[in-house]
């Protein structure tokens, strides 16, 4: 488990590294931000490994397994990150579809402990609901996050957004599939309707002001969490603030988002919304 | 053929510690170093966006102990800060990169860089005025027709030297990443500057139009996932251009196959050793630095943790592989922390190509005979550096008993760090800029 705990300190120091390239001096530096990306793939790959067969276990669902399987190797197909730390971890060098029966494998055999973990993200889910209380973008610098939100919570929702077909299951997870699910569906939709467009677009050196501020806020590393929820899997969260086509684009997914995710994580609409 | 025990230790006088301040700001911070193509002239470029020329001094029979040393010659501001209004960005005043151009006449010229614009530079000299004008009197102002009443001939009269520098051409507006190499051609008629994504072919006598030569920028930018990091006509073929990647991979490019030279010719990779894998393998891949030797048949390169010779006949692996500092590699994690591990370390040759040297932290710098296989690790500071010492090797203790002289890996100060180094083009003379001071060793042959 220490590998989880440094994957998640490198993902929160990415992060922010990210977030002080807005702000410095003479721009984003293309270069740079791409490596921090790379790492930050990286480190969220190998953090989700582990959370990511623990709900496949709870869920007990043979079937949705298989989906998410192939969602998954669509999904690294999309996104060719090199073998990450799973490989150091897990040692033999093996594509990634042979380790997660390997992880789960070993998962399984710890059934107490994902046990717990769900319920931890049961619990947290239901201290987020009662915390609703945002309603508008611009209020968003003067929330600051739940300091409930814990890393168990980004569990279910991670590997949610490989279940695309599990939408009206799970019940113990009825909010977050739909978020993620939906997430899923405009990172992908985008792809597919931006690519030949007007380059310009998703140039991750830039983002939105609003965006900017919300970052600014909420730094801390319980926040780390929802931001890769937010940014997805890819450069697709961290948006031009250049060209109108993007911007239309991911309002109105984001707009989808927002509904959704407006039931469970105020602040954090705001920001789905900002890209 | 000197052998290698000759260049090491290195001898020099007063370590010519110019261009340093005692509370030094951001903006003296030497950002590259570069000799013109006789070695007589020195060129920095700091973050302020100054550029400081310095000139070796002729030898004299006066003075025979001061042969060879490098004095200022020219100090002008190349670059201001600029605003991008539409973006709403700051444009760094910082010069990334100098290149002399062959001197043609009695002018010096070299092009200047920040992120976004290449200026060309004319330093020439003036000794010598016009005196006696009949319109003006000699402060220059216009003198009152009524009262002359005699024509003369101006006179042209010695006077103090006077070093001047005026841009001669502005190249601008052709670069939306930012840029990170130029390199003249040797054609002398051409050069490229090369940013991100996109390299563009310029011609120095035009400046409102450039060349894409090569574009690696995706349509969909999600699907970015590599960078160019260094590029560099090759020194004698003035077709070929070599350019290096963040993947840590090298494409040499040929301009008579195609316009754009998206499909390279040679393909420079060396394969991963899957054993090193990490979080930050990608990182240390990436080249720092490319440099062609001076005979144009290799080609070197610099990643975070190594330097690489490559024989431009062989793609599939590098002929050397010099570990820099090895002992980083299982400090990576802190080293990200603090964003050292995204330090661009540059590598030069020596005039014959059997010296390569590079930077490290704690103010040293490395050399590596390529023949003898012998290294060294040199410090540039002021407390080794006493009048007519000589500098003395040091040593990165890694583990275990350290002896005495020996410094500890974790001793080792990571915000002093050699990123710019430069290597007289005939002479065993080396310039090595330290934060905002400027070492340059001579070794002196006697």
């Amino acid at each position: 488990m220490e590998y989880k705990v440094e994957a998640h300190r490198i993902m929160s120091i990415s992060l922010g590294k990210i977030y002080n390239s807005r702000v410095q001096r003479g721009g984003i530096k293309l270069h740079k931000n791409l490596l921090v990306s790379l790492v930050l793939r990286s480190a969220r790959q190998v953090y989700l490994s582990d959370y990511y067969s623990g709900a496949c276990l709870n869920a007990a669902q043979s079937e949705r397994e298989a989906n998410e399987w192939d969602i998954t190797d669509s999904e690294r197909e999309k996104f060719p990150s090199s073998t990450t730390e799973c490989d150091r971890v897990e040692s033999p060098e093996e594509p990634q579809q042979t380790e997660r029966p390997e992880k789960e494998h070993e998962h399984r055999e710890n059934d107490d402990d994902l046990k717990s973990d769900q319920v931890d993200c049961t619990s947290t889910l239901q201290q987020e609901q009662n915390q609703n209380s945002l309603d508008s973008v611009a209020n968003v610098s003067s929330e600051t996050p739940p300091e409930t939100i814990k890393e168990p919570k980004e569990s279910p929702s991670e590997s949610a957004v490989a279940e695309r077909d599990s939408t009206p299951e799970a019940n113990g997870e009825s909010h977050q599939p739909p978020k993620t699910h939906v997430c899923s569906n405009r990172k992908r939709s985008a792809e597919e309707t931006e690519s030949g467009d007007s380059p310009q677009k998703r140039i991750k050196v830039a983002s939105s002001d609003a965006e900017g501020d919300e970052e600014a806020e909420e730094m801390d590393t319980s926040n780390v969490s929802n931001l890769i929820t937010i940014f997805g899997s890819s450069f697709s969260g961290l948006l031009s603030k250049d060209g109108a086509k993007p911007e239309s684009e991911t309002e109105d997914s984001g707009q989808i988002c927002c509904d959704q995710m407006l039931k469970n994580l105020n602040p954090w609409s705001t920001a789905i919304v900002a890209f | 053929m000197k052998c290698f025990s000759r260049y090491l230790p290195y001898i020099f006088r007063p370590p010519s510690v110019l261009f340093s301040s005692s509370c030094h700001t951001e903006a003296d911070i030497i950002s590259t170093v570069e000799f013109n193509s006789t070695g007589e002239l020195l060129a920095t470029g700091d973050k302020g966006g100054r550029v400081v020329v310095f000139q070796r001094e002729q030898e004299s029979k006066n003075q025979p102990h001061r042969r060879g040393e490098y004095n200022v010659y020219s100090t002008f501001q190349s670059h201001e800060p600029e605003f991008d209004y539409l973006k709403s960005l700051e444009i760094e005043e910082k010069i990334n990169k100098i290149r002399w151009l062959p001197q043609q006449n009695a002018a010096y010229f070299l092009l200047s860089t920040n992120d976004k614009t290449v200026k060309l530079w004319k330093i020439s000299e003036r000794d010598k005025r016009p005196e006696g004008y009949n319109l003006k009197d000699e402060d220059g102002r216009i003198r009152d027709p009524a009262t002359i009443t005699t024509l003369r001939v101006p006179v042209v009269r010695p006077m103090d030297l006077m070093v001047e520098a005026t841009p001669r051409r502005v190249f601008s507006n052709a670069h939306t990443y930012h840029i990170n190499s130029i390199s003249v051609n040797s054609d002398y008629e051409t050069f490229m500057s090369t940013d991100d994504l996109r390299i563009n072919l310029w011609n120095l006598e035009i400046t409102n139009r450039s060349f894409n030569i090569v574009d690696i920028k995706p349509a969909n930018m999600e699907e970015l996932t590599e960078v160019i990091t260094a590029a560099e006509f090759h020194p004698h073929q003035c077709n070929t251009f070599v350019y290096s990647s963040s993947k840590g991979s090298i494409r040499l490019c040929d301009m008579r196959a195609s316009a754009l030279c998206d499909n390279h010719s040679k393909f420079f990779e060396e394969p991963e050793d899957p054993s090193n894998r990490s979080f930050f393998s990608e990182i240390i891949s990436s080249i720092s630095d490319v440099k062609f030797s001076h005979s144009g048949r290799y080609l070197m390169t610099r990643d975070y943790l190594t330097v690489k010779v490559w024989d431009l006949n062989m793609e599939s692996q590098p002929l050397e592989t010099y570990q820099v500092h090895d002992y980083l590699r299982s400090k990576l994690c802190s080293l990200y922390e603090n964003d050292c591990i995204f330090d661009k370390f540059e590598c030069v040759w020596n005039g014959s190509d059997s010296v390569i040297m590079t930077g490290s932290y704690n103010n040293f710098f490395r050399m590596f005979d390529r023949n003898t296989k012998r290294d060294v690790t040199l410090e540039a500071s002021r407390e080794n550096s006493k009048p007519r010492a000589i500098l003395k090797p040091r040593k990165v203790c890694v583990g275990g008993k350290r002896r005495k002289d020996e410094i500890s890996v974790d001793s080792l100060d990571f915000s002093k760090k050699i990123l710019h180094t430069a290597w007289h083009p005939y002479e065993n003379i080396i310039a090595v800029a330290a934060t905002n001071n400027l070492y340059i060793f001579q070794d002196k042959v006697n």
